[in-house]
Formats: C-alpha cells, sequence, structure tokens
C-alpha cells in the first residue's frame, strides 16, 4: 500500500515537466569481531558484517511547489538486505517556517533520530546503543515541523502524532507492541556552538507476548486476583519518554550528550535510564573520539507490596510470578567506546572502533568489540 | 549530493597559513548577485542561505544559492571562512537534511564564469566568485 502510494507519486510527478525527481542513497558497511566467546550487539568472535550493515535508497519528488513525496527504501544486513519502505511520508510546507509530514516516518526522539541510519552524518560507527535502540523510531501519523531563528539563536519546536507497532524480540519470545495516541513534543535550540534538546513522549502502549500472557492468565486471573493482574500486565498502559541533550561543537572539537528515561509504571516492564557523554576533535581528515554510554532498566521489582496485601497462601506463587516476569526484562550495562572517522572524500569515510561493554548484572556478558566501516552517501 | 572531492592541496595551504592570513591562501571572494537585486547581504546571510536555514533574501525575494563543484578552489575557501566549516563537514550537514527530506543542498556549477552567468540570468539567484572574476554582468557585494 505503502510502496503503491510512494511509486504512484513519483511517476505522477514525473509527467509534470517541472518536477523534480531526487535521489540520494546511503550505504553504510560495518564488520565486527568480539573477544573469544563473547557476543556484543549480534556480533561473535568470528568476523561478520550482517548485524549492523545498510544500504538505502531515497526517491523524493516534488508534487507541487508546496508538496514533496519521499520514500526512502532500506535494506538491512540483520534481516538479510530484505528491502523494506521504512519511511513514506508526504510533506506539505505550509510556510517557510512550518512544515506537515504524513505517513510513515523518524520520530525525531534524539538528537540523531533523523540521521541515525545514515553513518556518514557523524562520527560513530552507530548511535549509542543504550540511547537509540528503542522500538519505536518509526511513527505512523503525523508530524508538525517549525524552525526559525531570531539573531544567532535558531529553535525548532516539533509536534507528531500517531501509532506505532512492532514485532519484537525478548528474552521470553517473539512479541508484539503496540502504541496508540502517541504525542511527542520536542525542541531544539542553537546557539552558536551550543545546541540543546528536550523531548516529551507519552501514549497507550501494549506488549503481547504468549508466555507473559499466559503466566499472567494462569497465575492471577484464573485465581480471582485481576487487580494485580491488570498491574503486572503491559496492556494499554501509559508510557511516558523523556529526553534531553546538550552539545558543544567548534567544528575543531565537540562534546555533547543525551539523556533519556522511558516509563510504563503500571506494568511489569522497568523504568529505563539512559545516558552518554561522548567527546572528540577534528585534525584534518581525522576524528578521533571516545564515548561512555550507560543503561539502568535495573530497579527493585515493583508490585511486591500489592502482593503482600494478598492473603498469605496466595503470597509464595505471587512473589515467584511478579518478581519472574519483571526480572528477565531488567537490564544495566555500560559501554566504553574509542573510535575514530577518517574522511576518504567528501561522500565516502572509514571508521574503526573498539568499544568494551560492562554487564553489571551478570559480568558473564561482557564483551570487547572491534569494529570498521565505511559510510558512502550519493 | 553530488559525488564530491575535496582538493586537497587547498586543504593542506589553508591548514599550514591558518585563518590569520587566510588573504594569502586565495584572493578575496565577494557575493555576486543580479543587478535588480536590491537586497541587503553579509556574510552571516549568506552563510544562512548556503546551509538552507534561510531560503529568502531581506527583501522577501526567493533566494537561490549556487554553489561551485567541489573542484572549485573558490568552493574550499568559501566553505572554510564563510560556512565556517571544512568541505567534508558541510557535506556531512547535508546529509543529514537530505536522507530527512528537510533540505536540498544548493545547485553546483564548475567556476566563476558559470558562475556569473548562472547569476546574470536569473534575478533571485546568489553566487560567490573571486572579485577579480566579476565583470558588468551582476552586482558584487562583500563578504566582509
Amino acid at each position: 500500500m505503502k510502496k503503491l502510494f510512494v511509486l504512484s507519486a513519483v511517476a505522477l510527478a514525473s509527467f509534470n515537466t517541472q518536477a523534480e525527481v531526487r535521489i540520494n542513497g546511503f550505504a553504510n558497511l560495518v564488520g565486527g569481531i568480539t573477544s573469544s566467546d563473547e557476543s556484543l550487539y549480534g556480533y561473535d568472535d568470528t568476523m561478520s558484517f550482517a548485524s549492523e550493515s545498510v544500504f538505502a535508497v531515497q526517491v523524493s519528488a516534488d508534487v507541487n511547489s508546496k508538496m514533496t513525496a519521499t520514500g526512502q527504501l532500506v535494506a538491512r544486513g540483520k534481516n538479510d538486505y530484505e528491502a523494506d519502505f521504512e519511511w513514506a511520508y508526504l510533506t506539505y510546507k505550509a510556510t517557510d517556517n512550518v512544515s506537515v509530514s504524513a505517513g510513515r516516518l523518524r520520530l525525531p526522539l534524539f538528537k540523531y533520530s533523523a540521521s541515525k541510519d545514515v553513518g556518514y552524518s557523524y562520527h560513530w560507527i552507530n548511535a549509542p546503543r543504550a540511547i537509540y535502540d528503542v522500538n519505536f523510531n518509526n511513527l505512523d501519523g503525523i508530524r508538525l515541523d517549525y524552525n526559525n531563528y531570531a539573531g544567532d539563536l535558531e529553535y525548532n519546536l516539533q509536534g507528531a502524532f500517531g501509532t506505532v507497532s512492532n514485532d519484537l524480540n525478548t528474552s521470553v519470545g517473539p512479541a508484539r507492541l503496540q502504541v496508540d495516541n502517541l504525542m511527542l513534543l520536542s525542541a531544539e535550540a542553537t546557539y552558536n556552538y551550543l545546541k540543546v534538546r528536550a523531548s516529551y513522549v507519552t501514549a497507550k502502549a501494549s506488549v503481547a507476548n504468549d508466555f507473559i500472557d499466559g503466566t499472567i492468565k494462569a497465575a492471577f486471573r484464573d485465581n480471582g486476583l485481576d487487580e494485580l493482574a491488570n498491574n503486572i500486565a503491559f496492556y494499554d498502559d501509559t508510557a511516558t519518554f523523556t529526553g534531553f541533550g546538550i552539545e558543544y561543537d567548534t567544528f575543531n572539537w565537540f562534546v555533547g550528550g543525551e539523556w533519556t528515561q522511558i516509563k510504563i509504571e503500571d506494568s511489569f516492564n522497568p523504568t529505563n535510564t539512559a545516558f552518554y557523554v561522548t567527546a572528540g576533535f577534528r585534525t584534518g581528515k581525522w576524528t578521533p573520539s571516545v564515548t561512555y554510554e550507560s543503561f539502568d532498566g535495573n530497579n527493585p521489582f515493583k508490585f511486591l507490596d500489592k502482593v503482600a496485601a494478598l492473603p498469605a497462601p496466595f503470597q509464595p506463587t505471587a512473589t515467584a510470578v511478579v518478581v519472574g516476569l519483571q526480572q528477565p526484562f531488567a537490564d544495566e550495562y555500560s559501554v566504553i567506546n574509542l573510535g575514530v572517522r577518517y574522511d576518504l572524500d567528501t561522500n565516502v569515510a572509514l571508521k574503526a572502533d573498539i568499544s568494551k561493554s560492562s554487564n553489571d548484572m551478570n559480568s558473564a556478558e561482557d564483551a570487547t568489540l572491534v569494529r570498521f566501516a565505511v559510510n558512502y552517501v550519493f | 549530493m553530488n559525488m564530491l572531492k575535496i582538493n586537497l592541496h587547498l586543504r593542506l595551504i589553508s591548514a599550514v597559513i591558518g585563518c590569520s592570513m587566510s588573504f594569502i591562501a586565495s584572493a578575496e571572494l565577494v557575493l555576486v548577485v543580479h543587478p535588480s537585486n536590491d537586497a541587503s547581504l553579509d556574510a552571516k546571510a549568506a552563510q544562512r542561505i548556503f546551509l538552507g536555514k534561510e531560503s529568502k533574501f531581506s527583501n522577501g525575494n526567493d533566494a537561490i544559492p549556487i554553489n561551485q563543484g567541489p573542484d572549485s578552489p573558490n568552493r574550499a575557501a568559501f566553505d572554510t571562512d564563510t560556512l565556517g566549516r571544512s568541505s567534508t563537514q558541510v557535506a556531512a550537514y547535508w546529509s543529514k537534511l537530505v536522507f530527512t527530506g528537510k533540505g536540498i543542498p544548493p545547485k553546483e556549477v564548475g567556476n566563476d564564469a558559470e558562475v556569473i552567468a548562472f547569476v546574470a540570468s536569473n534575478k533571485d539567484a546568489v553566487g560567490y566568485v573571486d572579485s577579480a572574476s566579476v565583470t558588468a554582468a551582476v552586482k558584487a557585494i562583500p563578504l566582509n
């Protein structure tokens, strides 16, 4: 449906002699290998390229002087390079400062959300996973962009509304994420070398998984413990996302960071708090950098107070289930990354980095990863 | 984006000489517009227009920036002195905008003569050339 829509919009536009059809693309070829018997980001101790390599082509066409149709066809190594229209949207430029986009588009959660897949646009091989690996990066809906400046202060406001549906792989099997009534507000301001941003999202979210749903039914609903079942279930629950970012970039050197928190209080899902800080400098064609990222989704177990209020015979089983549903999703780790970018040409960059990951819950999952990348844009 | 190439020699020269002595590195660049264009323009306004942050002149007319190709020595000087970043960083900047549907980099032509020819025939165009290349067909505006 979306493919047809984009292709027909492009075809339609090309019948108009005034229409301009632009084709751009980008490629990230990323290879990595961990030290013996370790795994990180989908790599193991044999060299592989599938985990993070991406090839993409973007076609955009001016439907008329105010409206543009854009489609981005993306092939990811982790999906066996099956190409998929990850973005397909129409943009209406209402004024010089305001544009409205509708379709499937990137949600502006983070500083690098929009160009997260375009390795060429930043100094890393990949944006820090602790922050950027969320399951709701692409939105089906509408986004409003407002840009303006006053003197040296440039500012950008974005609002978005829509839904997200995604298949997830969890530690307890495949799951389906459904996010409805998602509302986002984000603001970004740039003053000379300084850039700050903030974003906030609220939504109703559900995760469906056979194991989780079956466990909640058997342990709680079948025993009349509906209140506890509703507490622990991840169904139509209020989810919030809060993000802050700051960056100081003189073009010779830069330092920046982001902080995010995702909360779905009334569910088994832990509150996830993450941040990264990064710094580097540019000397000729070289950009060495260092990044530290931290992810904390390891909280005291929720709802144990509700379990304690149950009649004593229920408590041992209820405790086991309440803890058992939360434990698989608890995670706490940090990664230190040293990387270098080399600008081979004005559309090709070579990169190498080493990442050392420390898992605070299970040191057996600590890993060291070396990666190499070629980023290309055209 | 077009296929871009860095001019190695110029980058080295400008790196060695540094910005304090930029008058040695290259002849002086000036902005050129159509003779009928009465907008006020300076380096800051040119930076906004060439980075796609502003689409209009101060008089409200549409602004069409005309860049020089990556092999032109004037391009490297313009990127460094007026846009404040290297040609590579400018390319990375545009890669962000292009792949988010937020902007299209300026049209590129090969040299000063082509810039002047384009600007002379388009009342909305703005380009940059070596001050020695300016002809009566265009209006020159100093960048400093």
